[in-house]
Formats: C-alpha cells, structure tokens, sequence
C-alpha cells in the first residue's frame, strides 16, 4: 500500500534516510500510530517494550533510569532501541511534554532491518562518541560552504612554489647577497655554512639594517642575517605555519622535506592562499600609535574570523588566532599606557585569565585581566601610577572590543593589583578554606597566562597555585563538585526553555552550557594532577597520561570541545554576515538537524564525564 | 435516549439486512453489529473522494480505510481502491482530488470495489469525518448495485468535536485539517483517500484521548 505520507517523513530522518524504497515501504505498512495528550505516560521504565517509537510530531521527555536526568527528543527523533537490542526491560520512563504523535515500528520489523542494513543498523550500535567523532571528521572534511578544498588544511608543500632553493654562503658579501636577491628577483635569501642553514635574509633586512643603518656591505651576510631561523616540515597545514609566523613576529619560514630545505613559504602565499587578513590585523596592532588605532585592527577581527570559518578552519585553530590577536592587544595597550604615563616603577606582569590564558578566545569575549608585582612594590609609592595604567590598558581594551568584566576582574579593581606575595595568599586561602561560592567565582583564576611584563611572576603564581592544589583532595572535591553541578541541558530541542536572554528570548548559550562545562572538567583534572597548562586540550591530554581521565574519555571531551566551539565559530561567522554583533547566544531552532543531533551526543558525553568526575573526585566533603 | 436511538438502529439495521441479495452485502449484514454498550473494539476509518458532492448522480472514486482501536491505528490494515466514475470526469473534481481519468484507467468498477470494500467494514464502527457524505455515497452506491441499502454503525469526528468540546470551535473552523491542528496533529497533504482516512482516524484517537476513555461505550461515539 502506497503510504507516501508516512513514508515521505521518515524516509527524511536519520538513519531512516538509509534504507532502500523496499525496506521502507516494508516498515512503513508495519507502522502503528498512537496519539499520546501532554504529560501523559508513553513507557514506563522496568517493562516489557514491543516499540521502536518515532516522533511525527509533539516532543517527549525521556527520564533516564535511576537519574533525575533528562533528555527530550522532538519531531523525526526517535527513541525505545535500546531495550529491542538489548532485548531488556526498558531503562527510560518517557513522558509526553507536547501533545504526541507516534509511528511505531514493531520491534521483529526494527530487529530485521537493523540486521539487514549495516548503515541503518550502525546508528543504533554505535555510541554517542563515536558518532560525535564522526560529526567532527566530516566538518573538517566539509571545510566552509565556499571553499572546495577546505584550503587550510593543505600542507605547506601544497602551496608552495617550488623551484630551485636561492641561497648564499656566510662568506658571501652583503653586497653580493644582495645582487643574488635582484638578479634571481627574490625577497628572501637562504644563508648556508656548507650544506647548513644557518641564516636568512629578507629585503626588509636590508632596508632596516643595512641601508637605515648604513651598514658596510662589503661586510660579510651574517652581520645582518636572522640566525638560525626556524623552519617547518613541508607537510605542515597552513594554519599552523600561519599561526607560527603570527607568534614569532615573521612573514617568511624555510620548508624542509627530508632535513633538506625544498623552499620558502612567505606569509602573503599563505595569506593569498586563505584570502584572508589575518596577518594584517596582528602587524596593525603592533605598530599601532594610538589605542584608538589599535581598536580599528581589531575591528577588522570579525571579517577575518568570518574569513577562516568559511575557508573550513577548525575551531581550535581559530581560537588560537583570535588569542593572539587578544595577546598583542593587550601588550600593545599596555606599552602605549606606559608611554604615555613613564615607564612602570617595578617590575610587574600582566595577566589575563579564563578563556585567553587558554588560548580559546572567541569573538565577543570581555576582558579579565589583573597585574602581578615584583620585589620592591610598596601601594602607597606605586598604587598611583599602576591605577592609571590599568585604566589607560581597560578603557583601551573596552574600546577595542574586549568589554569592561561585568564580574570586575580587571586591573581597574585594586583586588586586581596585588604583589606576587598577595597573589599567592590569596589563592592559599581559596584552596585552604574553599567554599562554594569562592570556588564558582574563582575556578577561572587558575587559567592564567603573562599578556605583557615580567612573565616569570605569573609563572611563580601558577606554580604556587597548582602545587596548594595538588596536595589539597578537600578543594579539590570542591572544584569538582562544581564542575558537576553545571546544568546540561540534554537533549535540549526546538522549545525547550534554556537560558532566557532579555534581547533575544530563550536561547542555547554555547559558552555557558557547553564549553564550560568541558573546560571545567578540564581544569579539575588539572588541578588534581598538577598540571599548569591552561589550554583545555593539553590539559585533557595530560590528564588521560597521567591517569586521571581515560584515554577514551579524554578524546571524547577533545571531540566533544572542537564540534562545539566550531559551532559557535560558524554561528559568530553567520553572525557577522548578517552584520551582528558575535554572541555565543543561539536559538535553538535556528540548528541544522546535523547540529541539534550531534550536541545531543556531546551533551551525553559531557554529562557523563561529570558523572564521572562527581564519583571519582567529588567525595571528599562528604 | 441511547438506549432508544440504538433499538431504532438496530431495526433499520436487521430491516436492510432482510432487503440485500446474496453477495457482499447480505455477507457484511451477516456479520452484524458491534456491542453497543462496551467499549468501542475494532473500527474502520474511511474516507472517500468522490467526482461531485450529489450521491444521486456522483460517484465514489476512492475510498481509503484504515482499521483503528481507540488506542492505535494499525497501517497494515490500511487500504485504497480506485473505482471508475460512471461519466467522465469533470475539470473541478480533477483539480480538487489531483485525479485524472488516466489515474483512474486501471481502477475497478464499482461493484468490484464495493465487494472489496464491505468485507473491511463487516461488524465494525466506521469512523469518518462529516459521515453523512460517506454514508449517503455507500448507501447510493449499494441500492445501484445490490438494490438494497447501506446501514452501518457510523462515528462522526465532526459531530463527536462539536458534541464533546462545543467551546473550543466555530462552526467553520470545523474541516479536519483545522481540527486536527487543535490538537497538534500534524498537517498531511490533502484530499488523497488514504491519507485524510488516517488523518481522521488519528483525529479520533486525540478525541477520545481528550475525554478519557472511561465509561466510553460504543454507543456514546455514534453518529445521532
């Protein structure tokens, strides 16, 4: 019997979309169909089930058996497998949140086609890891809506126009590196010593260090050569090589194959490669005279973001360029302050915490920041002066895009401007006498990280910190404990009320109710274990090496944070065509089905790492 | 009332019976009747296209049918028949049901399709939304055929909303798609026999799950 109907809607859904016209029509015709009012009982938990139930329209909530959690599945979900594989009593009550209307499969009809159909069946065998995971390998193979080839992750020697290596030798002229430069019309030279390299020479150095600096060029090349300059493999992705020049303040890096150097890949091929102004952003913030000349660099943050999400840039990598763009921000803003009002009378750091200190900054992020002082600081001598800079740095930032901290972590507060020795006591006594309420509001002082100064004062704080907390099980519980007790909203769907937000209703909040989350399970491991990286996927990695997390686990929570995050990056991405501010906010009901199936996986998995951590760490207070 | 109206039926009921020749008919008369006082048991949802709204001059061109509890409608029950018009067709019922003399070439003859039909409904309530249509075409079409009525136990979806939740309508809001989106039933392609059977049969399933089905005899679902 033709039931195109029936047979059209779940033909559409997964893993129904996998089945042959025979098989569906098969299932189909075996369809009963049961109407359920709100809040009535579909199953009950502990019974007999004969059902593989899908949802044609209405919602349903699934109290997961023996918890009080809960998932809630909408229209074209489907739910009761578990039980039919296991050939089990039914471990979930599943209750009707809407008015309902089911298609149900019998289970002899469901258990053949499962058998029959490797990919229908696999849907229902595999977990939601392993399915996250696969989520994840097929974004990166997507790549953006509009590049074919997903263009950062070529290597290097993709785009790297090979030809014969021009180089000199130290007992070269500069003069004579010089015409080798011209004649081969090359920007960049290659300084060998024999068969090595030992140096490199850009035109720009010839600019600056010869001719500014009237150098003699009968001088030999290594008195104006960069020495030993670093080199990347040839299979290195270009986001990477892009990212390395972006740190080390450089435009070109030799490429080796096999220890030999096959080439030079500048920034502009990258930059040409990626049709993007990444680079440009960085070198603007550097050389900005003005804090309000830095704010229109990072207003052109948002396009170039846009920029590496359509060019299929992964989230990590991406957050990881932004984080840099927030670093020289910040040390640009400060050199600027202390210009303006005299160089700092002690020594003294700047350090940034949460989401920058773990180089995972997203567009849209406020500022938390605080300064640490060195030997010699007296308040009464010099509280003054670092007050000032500390406006100066938090007005500059402000206007940059990096908004004032609604929780007042800035070096504007004077609990921000604290002595090493402060600092120090300050986190002996979280972590000697936590409470609940300290800890909620304290977990992102141990992501910290040096933006500008003294590096080695914020290097000592975190060591003093991560070694109170190794030793202390009773705060650690507590880190843990509050790690759990974040709400994840499993299974969330089109209506479910999830954060309410004045502007734009109830929302999914991705920072707050996804990433958070991972990142605090992160950072419990961490300060379990003694581990002072703040960037969550070293942390996870060294957590599962030292036995804290599984191996397993810890990649779920790496696939879990990057599916997530790279969501947030194309929504910001969306965001910014449509010419809006970028949020973390997200209507549920804006989600692509591929989305909405697979941050349900991540919320599973999320959810059971808290377990996890709740009964592995959590029961030292009680 | 009940009780009177449902001594009146069953006369008329065993009055047809005596009136059909062997065949098809006389079988579903032979089946007899549904206990009208327990509980509604197996029922068959019905809807059937037709090339004009006289049941005098115009024919059934489908009929769906589904079988249905008060609890579940079962798909592998589910059933269209195609039957020829007897003149052909004419441009505002082709536009209406999307059905075309050529759909209709392979399509059974009305007898043929009422002796497949009758077998479905043999001793079972049948449900349709606005019954007086279905009723008035099966009852022409079985006095063409068997020169004998149709009489059968009839639930009206229409009547049973303006019966049972008289507040929650207007009379012209009262089509089934309209009704079905009350109670958030979803909104299937229109006008396809099988598909508005279904329809109204899930339309009873929400109803009667809206009253609860204590004390529910048949009797107090049928058409008065």
């Amino acid at each position: 019997m033709e039931l195109q109907e029936i047979r059209g809607f779940i033909g559409q859904q997964a893993p129904f979309n996998h089945l042959t016209a025979a098989q569906l029509s098969r299932l189909a015709s075996a369809i009963t169909i049961q109407y359920f009012r709100r809040d009535s009982l579909i199953i009950d938990a502990g019974v007999e089930n004969q059902w593989l139930s899908v949802l044609r329209s209405g919602a349903v909530e699934l109290m997961l058996g023996g918890t009080d959690l809960a998932a809630r599945l909408g229209e074209g979900d489907c739910f009761g497998y578990p039980s039919l594989i296991r050939n089990g009593l039914t471990q979930n009550r599943v209750v009707a949140l809407e008015d309902c209307l089911l298609y149900r499969v019998p289970k002899a009809v469901f258990l053949d086609l499962r058998t029959e159909n490797p990919e229908f069946g696999q849907f229902f065998d595999i977990s939601e890891s392993a399915r996250l995971r696969q989520a994840v390998d097929k974004l990166k193979g997507m790549g953006g809506s509009v590049a074919q080839t997903a263009p950062v992750f070529a290597a290097v020697k993709d785009i790297l126009r090979r030809g014969e290596v021009i180089r000199a030798q130290v007992t070269d002229t500069v003069a004579a590196a010089a015409q080798i430069m011209a004649h081969s019309d090359v920007s960049t030279l290659l300084i060998y010593q024999d068969d090595s390299l030992v140096g490199i020479i850009t035109d720009k150095d010839l600019r600056r260090r010869v001719l500014g600096a009237g150098l003699d060029t009968a001088l030999p090349v290594t008195a104006c050569m960069t020495r030993d300059p670093r080199s990347i493999p040839a299979d290195t992705p270009v986001m990477a090589a892009l990212l390395l020049m972006l740190e080390m303040h450089i435009h070109h890096l030799p490429v080796t194959e096999n220890g030999r150097v096959i080439g030079v890949i500048g920034a502009s091929d990258l930059l040409a490669h990626m049709g993007s102004n990444t680079l440009q952003i960085a070198n603007r913030i550097r050389q900005a005279p003005s804090p309000a000349r830095v704010a229109e660099a990072t207003a052109l943050l948002p396009r170039a973001v846009s920029g590496l999400i359509e060019a299929g840039v992964d989230a990590d990598h991406i957050g990881r360029f932004v984080s840099s763009i927030g670093e020289q921000s910040h040390a640009r803003l400060l050199a600027l302050a202390e210009a303006e009002i005299g160089p700092a009378p002690v020594p003294y750091a700047l350090v940034a915490f949460g989401s920058l200190a773990r180089s995972e900054q997203a567009l849209g992020s406020d500022q938390d920041n605080g300064f640490v002082f060195g030997p010699g600081y007296d308040p009464a001598l010099h509280d003054t002066y670092f007050a000032a800079l500390a406006t100066r740095l938090c007005d500059g930032l402000h206007a940059a895009g990096y908004e004032y901290c609604p929780g007042n972590i800035m070096a504007t507060n004077p609990k921000q401007r604290l002595s090493l020795d402060e600092w120090q006591q300050n986190f002996t006594r979280w972590i000697r006498t936590p409470t609940p309420e300290a800890i909620l509001a304290g977990t992102i002082f141990f992501d910290m990280r040096a933006m500008a100064g003294e590096t080695s004062l914020v290097d000592r704080l975190r060591e003093h910190a991560f070694e109170m907390a190794r030793e202390n099980r009773i705060f650690q519980s507590f880190i843990a404990r509050s790690a759990a007790g974040a709400r994840i909203p499993l299974g969330f769907f089109r209506n479910l009320i999830l954060e309410h937000d004045a502007v734009e209703g109830d929302v999914l909040n991705l920072k707050t109710q996804a990433i958070a989350p991972i990142v605090d399970i992160a950072r419990a491991h961490a300060l379990a274990k003694g581990i002072t990286v703040a960037n969550t996927h070293e942390r996870l990695a060294q957590a599962a090496a030292a036995g804290s997390l599984s191996t397993e686990g810890a990649a779920d929570l790496r696939d879990c944070l990057e599916f997530i995050r790279d969501m947030r990056f194309r929504h910001q991405g969306q965001q910014i065509r449509d010419g809006q501010p970028a949020t973390n906010k997200l209507a549920p009901r804006t989600l692509s089905r591929f989305d909405r199936e697979h941050l349900r996986d991540a919320f599973k998995i999320i959810r059971a790492q808290l377990d996890h951590l709740r009964s592995s760490m959590a029961g030292g207070v009680t | 009332m009940i009780l009177d109206a449902g001594w009146r039926f069953a006369r008329r009921f065993a009055a047809a019976a005596r009136s059909a020749p062997p065949g098809p008919l006389a079988d579903f008369y032979a089946a007899g009747l549904p206990d009208m006082k327990a509980a509604p048991g197996d029922m068959v949802a019905i809807d059937l296209e037709t090339d004009g709204l006289t049941s005098a001059s115009d024919s059934i061109i489908e009929a769906g049918l589904v079988g249905m509890t008060t609890s579940a409608i079962t798909l592998a029950t589910a059933r269209r028949h195609r039957m020829r018009p007897r003149r052909a067709l004419t441009g505002d019922s082709v536009i209406v049901h999307r059905i075309t003399d050529d759909a209709l070439a392979g399509a059974e003859t009305e007898a043929e399709g009422l002796a497949k039909i009758l077998p479905q409904l043999a001793g079972k309530a049948i449900v349709a939304h606005f019954a007086p249509i279905e009723m008035a075409f099966l009852d022409a079409a079985c006095r063409r055929v068997y020169g004998a009525p149709f009489v059968a136990p009839f639930i009206c979806t229409f009547q049973l909303e303006q019966r049972w939740f008289p507040a929650s309508h207007r009379t012209n809001e009262l089509r089934l798609g309209h009704v079905r989106r009350a109670y958030h039933l979803p909104d299937y392609t229109a006008h396809d026999g099988l598909i508005d059977a279904i329809a109204c049969g899930e339309l009873l399933l929400a109803q009667i799950a809206r009253r609860g089905k204590g004390d529910l005899p048949l009797a107090s679902l049928l058409r008065r």
